[in-house]
């Protein structure tokens, strides 16, 4: 198996046509990271359509990569011109920028791409560890666990940071409802499709997190347009000191955990890693004066755990079919596209596969350290390309997109559908991340759910006497009335 | 009926109003004979513990939103209204015209809307984005497009 895991990662090396695709990826990734409102769920979900056609490995590599490279790239424009490229490089913002505004762009992007190589390499490693290790555990798993799991991962849609917990759990049980039209898997019962067969199979997950995701930025970044950007002049990226590695190295490794670990938790993804990674940094920090006014231990902690949450949030998505983010909820997609079953048997039949894919992770990672390191400045300057240019573009990439998938103009009307709603649901602050984990989650509750009730002769309460499946309720429960029991508790102290 | 006045109200209103049609039109829905679903579940009940679940979360969301007060969400600026019609403009010149059509010009008038003054880079962004996009899809992804005007011409 190890020597398998090897070679197979090997083989990505010594393959020039997915060396290239990684390294043409990689630079559409960092681009679209550092276009303000583009970031790696949009840019996944655009990007989909056209993996169709390729190898599994190298359309997941793709998909990967876009989100590996544009997590990292959303901290070139958060230090430039304070704006994130993506949500993830949110907590960039608070010490990038400030300590560009001093004149020290290139040190704060040189922190930054180390952190984030650092990061995503650890990650990856984890990943390459952990998932074979819980794809056994997941081996034991039968319907009772795989619903609780699965309520579980939905539950934990409360936690995302975009929206408060019960719009979110709100936008989840909208995505698991849309998993019921079509026909019941069952008993063959059309649901909700008002004589429409073209939806008999039910709702393609590609054209509605192109609505969701593409569209629905689309209309946001339509009421940005009279935006002017600033940037922070800077000569070229500096590699950190020797001071400033003693200085970070501590919150690099640090952050490295919290990220992979916030990564592995479903529905979690790199924005959470972050700011948990920035607020540790500046916890554990001596000089926490200096944060928010350009402390490189912030950019360390901040860009370390959002690139370590990538190979993190990878694990439940592959080991589980359960996604860590919405970026890795598109690669889920991908996955069952291409024939790619997450679970427990992709890593005992199509193991090779598996560990070409993480390869091609720490390739990403490499290539976009050097991209960083080289380019960031040449980079930087996409983010001025005009709204009024991008967006018309994105358009019709994503009208295109989602009529590609199965050649059905249905699917272009679904996903300008989608994206009105996303639009409007994203206006009154519920996010669109829930709505398509909620999507991919449905089949597998109602499915599982059935499967546990003829298991246990209808005696729904008979799930709770399988101990796995009771931890994971239990989880569940902790996940949704956790944070209101500590406020509680709290309170009564006070 | 006080509270209605206030507009953050709609949204829970507008939510409960969908949950409960969805409730109405799964009652509706066939049922199985026993011997099919046995122990499990019938079509209908899953969707309607999901939105019963729903009303039960609309009630908590409406509860936090009067001990809140949050603000009413502004309203958008004409380019937001405005993409909105281009995409029913989108879906009329595509079902009567054609899709690279409805591209183009929509293309074109988002840019203008969004501010281009320049209508030379407008007509430009309009034309080579779906060219490009076609020339990719037909030529290296091999997928047939809708028929329409253009494409009838393309396919023959």
């Amino acid at each position: 198996m190890f020597e398998q895991a090897i070679s197979a990662m090997a083989s990505v090396m010594v393959d020039p046509y997915l060396l290239g695709l990684i390294f043409a990826t990689t630079v559409l990734g960092v681009i679209i990271g550092v276009l303000p409102g583009l970031g790696a769920t949009t840019g996944a979900a655009l990007l989909l359509p056209f993996t169709l056609t390729m190898d599994p490995v190298h359309a997941i590599a793709v998909l990967a990569t876009i989100y590996v490279s544009a997590t990292f790239a959303g901290s070139i424009t958060a230090i430039l011109i304070n704006t994130p490229g993506t949500s993830a490089a949110a907590a960039t913002t608070f010490d990038g920028y400030p300590l560009a505004q001093k004149g020290e762009a290139g040190r704060a992007l040189g922190i930054a791409v180390i952190s984030s190589t650092v990061g995503g390499i650890f990650s990856v490693l984890i990943l390459c560890f952990a998932a074979p290790l819980l794809a056994r555990v997941a081996y034991e798993f039968r319907s009772p666990e795989y619903f609780a799991l699965t309520v579980f991962g939905l539950s934990m849609l409360a936690s995302i940071s975009a929206g408060g917990a019960v719009k979110n759990l709100i936008g989840g049980i909208f995505g698991v409802w849309l998993s019921t039209i079509g026909a019941e898997r069952v008993t063959g019962i059309e649901r909700f499709m008002f004589g429409n067969y073209e939806l008999y199979e039910g709702l393609h997950f590609v054209p509605i997190f192109i609505g969701l995701f593409a569209i629905s930025e689309l209309l946001v970044q339509s009421k940005t347009v009279d935006k002017i950007i600033k940037t922070v002049s800077m000569k070229a990226v500096k590699l950190p000191t020797k001071e400033d590695y003693k200085k970070i190295w501590k919150t690099i490794l640090r952050s490295c955990g919290i990220g992979t670990f916030i990564g592995v938790l479903p529905a979690e993804g790199a924005t959470v890693a972050s700011m948990i990674g920035y607020s540790e940094a500046r916890r554990w920090s001596k000089n926490k004066k200096e944060f928010g006014k350009g402390s490189i231990e912030g950019i360390a902690g901040a860009e370390a755990a959002n690139n370590a949450a990538t190979g993190g949030a990878m694990v439940p998505t592959m080991v589980l079919g359960i996604p860590g983010s919405g970026t890795t909820a598109i690669i889920l997609v991908g996955l069952m596209v291409h024939g790619l079953r997450p679970g427990v048997y992709l890593f005992t039949e199509q193991v090779e596969k598996v560990y070409q894919i993480f390869g091609s992770m720490f390739v990403a990672n490499v290539m976009f350290m050097l991209m960083g390191l080289y380019a960031a400045k040449l980079f930087a300057r996409v983010s001025l390309v005009p709204t009024q240019i991008l967006w018309p573009i994105v358009f019709a990439l994503s009208v295109i997109g989602a009529y590609a998938f199965q050649g059905q103009l249905l699917d272009v009307w679904l996903a300008l559908i989608f994206g009105v709603i996303g639009f409007f649901a994203r206006r009154h602050g519920f996010s669109v991340a829930p709505i398509a984990v909620g999507l991919i989650l449905g089949e597998m509750v109602e499915t599982n759910l059935q499967h546990s009730l003829k298991m246990f002769d209808g005696q729904w309460w008979l799930i709770l006497t399988q101990p796995l499946a009771l931890m994971f309720l239990i989880f569940a429960f902790l996940g949704l009335c956790g944070p209101m029991i500590f406020s509680w508790i709290t309170k009564q102290k006070d | 009926m006080k509270y209605m006045k206030n507009k953050i109200y709609l949204i829970p209103l507008i939510l409960a109003i969908f949950s409960l049609s969805v409730i109405a039109i799964s009652l509706q829905l066939d049922t199985s004979p026993e011997m099919i679903v046995g122990d499990s579940m019938q079509a209908r009940s899953f969707p309607i513990f999901l939105m019963v679940l729903k009303l039960f979360l609309l009630g908590i969301l409406t509860y936090q939103f009067y001990k809140n007060k949050p603000k009413a969400v502004s309203l958008e600026k004409y380019h937001t209204w405005g993409s909105m019609l281009l995409f029913l403009l989108f879906y009329l010149l595509t079902v009567y015209t054609d899709m690279f059509i409805g591209i183009f010009v929509v293309i074109f008038l988002m840019s203008i809307l969004w501010g281009e003054k320049r209508l030379w880079v407008a007509f430009l962004t309009a034309t080579v984005t779906p060219g490009l996009v076609f020339l990719l899809f037909d030529f290296v992804l091999k997928i047939r497009f809708p028929r329409g005007i253009l494409m009838n011409l393309y396919y023959g």
